[in-house]
């Protein structure tokens, strides 16, 4: 057994005899390093170092292993290992001339090729390693004949050499060889959850992230480490989709038992309010095998496996965490592209550390890549790779949350700031009888995107931040806020526009009733077009600015310098352009007009008038529907504007009880706002010794509830609780 | 204001509708009316358009700034912009272009009818253009000599006027391009209902009004012809304060929207009161 682990690797060693400084390995008593594409093998063969059993290196095709005398095997052939048989071969010839075939793999593909042994014990052994969460291995050995191996040896020289179907010529051959083993034993490996990888998916699921494990392990290994990283929770219930469960029943009874038992409960539900955390009775939790889901992908002749596949997604959509357990690479991939094309269209996000997930990395919407033991196969084919997993939770929740406001903002400003641009250009036209006679100076047209408004929302785009990073990273459902596109829809797209349609006819008609057959001066002069123009253009450039200040929430002195100095370089520009005769100019129109501007009374009041009313709107929008229907980062932008600092959060005791609410103490829930938590909190604010308690940002509101719905307090996220 | 464009038969201008431009002797006519109330401090006397499009693309581009500069070499070769008008029989026009062609040039005459005698009033024609254009946007073309004629040699006037540009006035300050009427109209107007500064009223000493109550006469020599695109002309008098002349809107527009921000703040500071207090209560269960 020790000579099979010993033996059946990849490992290589490497010496350590060139480090400066500690030698890395000041534990063993030896000096060489074990490194493997794979962690595991690294794992099993310094854990037969520790037995007794060292291996020492790969010497002129000779494996030499120290044990109590030296010995050395010829390495005859290796079958390596591919995910799709789940298993490798070393084929070796020992000093005294036997020749053994040494195997090692997934039980479940070692088990069905082995002819005598300790079956029953290895297996049951496995199964309670499984439970455990451990990563199980059998190992099993085959003595060859010199005549069987010379077979052998023809066998894979011609299938490796095949100049067509090699892939498939060297399975067959593979399959050939690996047959009648003799048992040898079993093995587990611990492969711990990363650190924080448990607060990372709670996180996830209360941002309303649904989370899926896909994996190769078997399915108990799965499922315990489903609940070690707290994917399912003690009371969510397991529903499985298993090949265990097929043989039982057919696949169509089994997705109909499964979709009328989530269905069951989640009818008076609205569909878009949770898709992670729920807090109706029951949530459930689904696990799928890879077989059972190549069934429900197999296209069928009478054309029924697309309402497998549907059902198969109601199902899911229901299920808070779904487990994918003993997946091929490629059906990885092929579970991200039935997300993908699913009805909602959902952005995937795919995160893996090995090179069994590039190909879902590729597939998804989004690949993250973890540069980790098992080497940068996943980062290289990645669009993002981070050391640890638990830096998900702040690249999704912090960065990706602020990239999107900013960007979200950034578009709909753009249009909003050139549609004020352009409209009264365009009702000048009205007035000049359709000639397309500019409103504004063409140095004006021309810098206005340029250099005029430019900076402010480029500092925007860079740098906004509308809830502090500290304050999304302790609260991942502010994520909800932004879900499915929402800053980018076209309800927004339409206010925006709106407001810009608003603006440029305040302006314009604003200038146009002050100019109307009037004389603005004090001394009975009268103003020309480009006047006019320049009026509504100075009107034009402090609104838009304005605007970006108001949508500002994190000022910097770099905010304040990029707004204010953009002002106060459209001044400057003003009178430097109208200041003098420019010989390269072959018009001078603009001579003296901006100080002409300005010398008038009735001007000031005017552009004071007109860049009120077009802020206006804008203002009572925010401050109604901050006061009236506050989203949940309203709200926290709220709390924290009144107590900077110092802010933390309890849950009552007494709400651990769960309580059952009947319907009239909820809030109605319209989609996003309002929404209302499972999470009963309090803030208390610290102030020096003593300390006093905040409103409750998050707390249920007594408004009335129309819904017939229900809600309760689920027992959810108690171990976070003080 | 009153406007005299002679459309109304009954108007005593409308022998003089259909006037060409360069009809000889000018038509006249003559306007009474009556100032209900006096006319304190300067007065300002307008003349008004309606429905000219000044403010049109190709109208506003015809014209030869470095010409009106007193550029010597636009002088004699204006800028392409202002064709149709830049050149005359092969001579180049000064000054060039649509908007200077097309110049106001109607006389008025105020004259107070007190007891049967027609009393002229004084009215100033400086100092109503801008200050920098007279004195720096627009200059004579430089030479030696104070005879004008001698400097636009070689030029001819533009095609609808009936006098060179040499000889729009006979003071030397006020003649040539510096002629303050043809500054004045060189200021495209931005909308095509517009007045231009025709003539100041200065104040007499403070113990009269400049513009006593009572009846006057304007005295029109109609020489601009507005009827073939259904303009109109007419004449205004006004007073300027130092916010300008009449004007309501500025006055309603702050009224309305000062009493709807008050109103508002009013119903947004009962909103903040029952709303904000909603989140203050804590809702600690049982």
């Amino acid at each position: 057994f020790f000579r099979a682990l010993c033996l059946c690797h990849t490992v290589q060693v490497k010496d350590d005899d060139s480090v400066d400084g500690l030698k890395k390995n000041q534990l063993s008593r030896r000096s060489c390093i074990y490194i493997s594409s794979s962690p595991d093998e690294v794992a099993l063969v310094e854990g037969i170092q520790r037995l007794g059993y060292t291996y020492l290196r790969l010497k002129d095709n000779f494996m030499e292993i120290l044990n109590q005398e030296n010995n050395r095997f010829e390495l005859l052939e290796v079958l390596s290992f591919d995910s799709v048989r789940r298993r490798m071969s070393v084929i070796v010839k020992s000093s005294t001339g036997d020749i053994f075939l040494f195997c090692k793999g997934a039980d479940s593909s070692i088990f069905p090729r082995v002819k005598e042994g300790k079956i029953d014990q290895i297996r049951s052994r496995v199964e309670r390693n499984a439970v455990e969460g451990l990563r199980t291995l059998c190992v099993a050995y085959k003595k060859l004949t010199a005549e069987e191996y010379s077979n052998a040896q023809k066998l894979l020289q011609n299938a490796k050499l095949a100049l067509q179907d090699r892939e498939k010529k060297l399975a067959e051959v593979y399959e050939k060889i690996e047959r009648d083993f003799i048992l040898l034993g079993a093995t587990a490996v611990e492969d711990r959850l990363q650190e924080k990888a448990a607060d990372t998916i709670e996180a996830l699921q209360k941002a309303g992230i649904k989370v899926w494990v896909l994996t190769g392990d078997k399915m108990e290994t799965a499922a315990a480490t489903c609940y070690a990283c707290k994917l399912f929770r003690r009371n969510t219930q397991i529903l499985e989709l298993t090949t265990k469960k097929i043989e039982e029943q057919s696949l169509h009874d089994v997705l109909f038992d499964l979709s009328k038992t989530v269905l069951r409960h989640s009818g008076s539900l609205t569909r878009d309010t949770f898709s992670g955390l729920s807090t109706d009775m029951q949530d459930y939790g689904l696990i799928i095998d890879g077989a059972a889901l190549s069934l429900i992908m197999k296209p069928r002749q009478d054309g029924s496996s697309s309402n497998y596949r549907e059902l198969f997604l109601e199902i899911c959509r229901n299920c808070s965490a779904v487990l994918c357990c003993r997946m091929a690479p490629l059906q990885k991939a092929q579970i991200v592209k039935l997300i993908k094309l699913s009805k909602e269209h959902p952005i995937t996000l795919a995160i893996g550390d090995g090179a069994n997930d590039v190909s879902m990395i590729l597939e998804a919407h989004v690949g993250i890549g973890i540069i980790g033991k098992e080497g940068r196969q996943a980062a290289r084919n990645s669009d993002y790779a981070i050391p640890k997993f638990k830096h998900l939770k702040k690249m999704l929740l912090v960065h990706g949350h602020f990239y999107y406001v900013r960007i979200s903002e950034l578009v709909q400003y753009f249009f909003y700031k050139n549609v004020c641009f352009i409209f009264p250009q365009f009702l000048y036209q009205f007035f000049c009888g359709f000639s397309q006679q500019t409103l504004y100076d063409t140095a004006y047209l021309t810098l206005y995107n340029i250099s005029f408004t430019s900076l402010p929302i480029l500092l925007y785009g860079l740098m906004e931040q509308h809830v502090s990073a500290d304050t999304l990273k302790r609260e991942p459902s502010l994520y909800r806020d932004v879900a499915k596109n929402a800053l980018l829809r076209w309800r927004a797209f339409i206010y925006w526009t709106f407001l810009g349609v608003f603006d440029a006819v305040v302006f314009f008609f604003g200038a146009y009733f002050l100019f109307e057959n009037t004389i603005v001066t004090s001394n009975g002069q009268m103003f020309g077009n480009w006047t006019f123009g320049t009026l509504v253009f100075t009107v034009l450039v402090f609104t838009v600015t304005l605007k970006l200040a108001l949508d500002t929430h994190y000022w910097t002195w770099i905010n304040h310098f990029m707004i204010w100095g953009s002002l106060v370089f459209y001044i400057i520009f003003s009178l430097l352009w109208g200041g003098i005769i420019w010989p390269f100019l072959n018009y001078q129109r603009m001579y003296y007009v901006f100080m002409q501007m300005l010398s008038s009374g009735p001007a000031w009041l005017g552009i004071i008038l007109l860049i009120t009313v077009s802020l206006l709107p804008d203002v009572l929008k925010k401050v109604l529907c901050r006061q009236l229907w506050p989203t949940a980062t309203e709200r926290i932008q709220n709390a924290s504007r009144h107590c900077q600092e110092h802010i933390s959060e309890f849950t009552p005791l007494a709400c651990l009880k769960s309580p059952r609410y009947r319907s009239s103490d909820c809030s109605s829930s319209p989609a996003r706002r309002s929404n209302s938590h499972s999470k009963k909190m309090m803030f208390t604010h610290w102030r020096g010794v003593d300390y006093s308690v905040l409103p409750s940002v998050f707390g249920y509101s007594n408004k009335h509830c129309r819904s017939s719905a229900g809600y309760h307090y689920s027992g959810s996220g108690l171990e976070t609780s003080v | 204001q009153i406007d005299y464009t002679g459309t109304d038969p009954s108007s005593p201008c409308n022998k003089c509708l259909n006037v060409s431009w360069d009809s000889t002797p000018p038509c006249t006519c003559t306007i009474n009316f009556t100032l209900e109330h006096s006319f304190e401090s300067n007065v300002f006397m307008y003349y008004g358009l309606s429905n000219f499009y000044q403010n049109h693309r190709r109208y506003v581009k015809s014209r030869d700034d470095s010409q009106l500069n007193g550029d010597n070499s636009s002088l004699l070769n204006p800028s392409k912009e202002c064709e149709p008008y830049r050149t005359n029989e092969d001579k180049p026009i000064a000054p060039c272009g649509a908007i200077a062609n097309s110049m106001f040039n109607d006389t008025l005459e105020l004259y107070r009818i007190d007891n049967d005698t027609r009393i002229p009033i004084t009215l100033i024609k400086k100092g109503i253009a801008w200050w920098t254009d007279k004195n720096v946007k627009f200059r004579n073309p430089t030479g030696d000599g104070n005879n004008l004629t001698a400097l636009f040699q070689g030029t001819t006037k533009p095609v609808n006027w009936p006098k060179p540009v040499y000889m729009l006035d006979s003071e030397p300050d006020n003649n040539g391009f510096i002629n303050e009427d043809f500054i004045v109209w060189m200021r495209t107007a931005a909308l095509p209902t517009f007045r231009k500064l025709y003539r100041l009223i200065e104040r007499k000493d403070n113990l009269q009004p400049t513009l006593q109550a009572g009846k006057y006469s304007l005295e029109i020599a109609y020489n601009y012809p507005v009827h073939s695109f259904d303009g109109r002309k007419r004449m205004i008098l006004s007073t300027i304060s130092w916010m300008g002349g009449k004007n309501p809107f500025l006055g309603i527009a702050y009224i309305t929207v000062g009493s709807i921000c008050f109103f508002l703040g009013v119903v947004l500071l009962i909103i903040h009161h029952k709303y904000g207090n909603r989140n203050t209560s804590a809702d600690i269960p049982n």
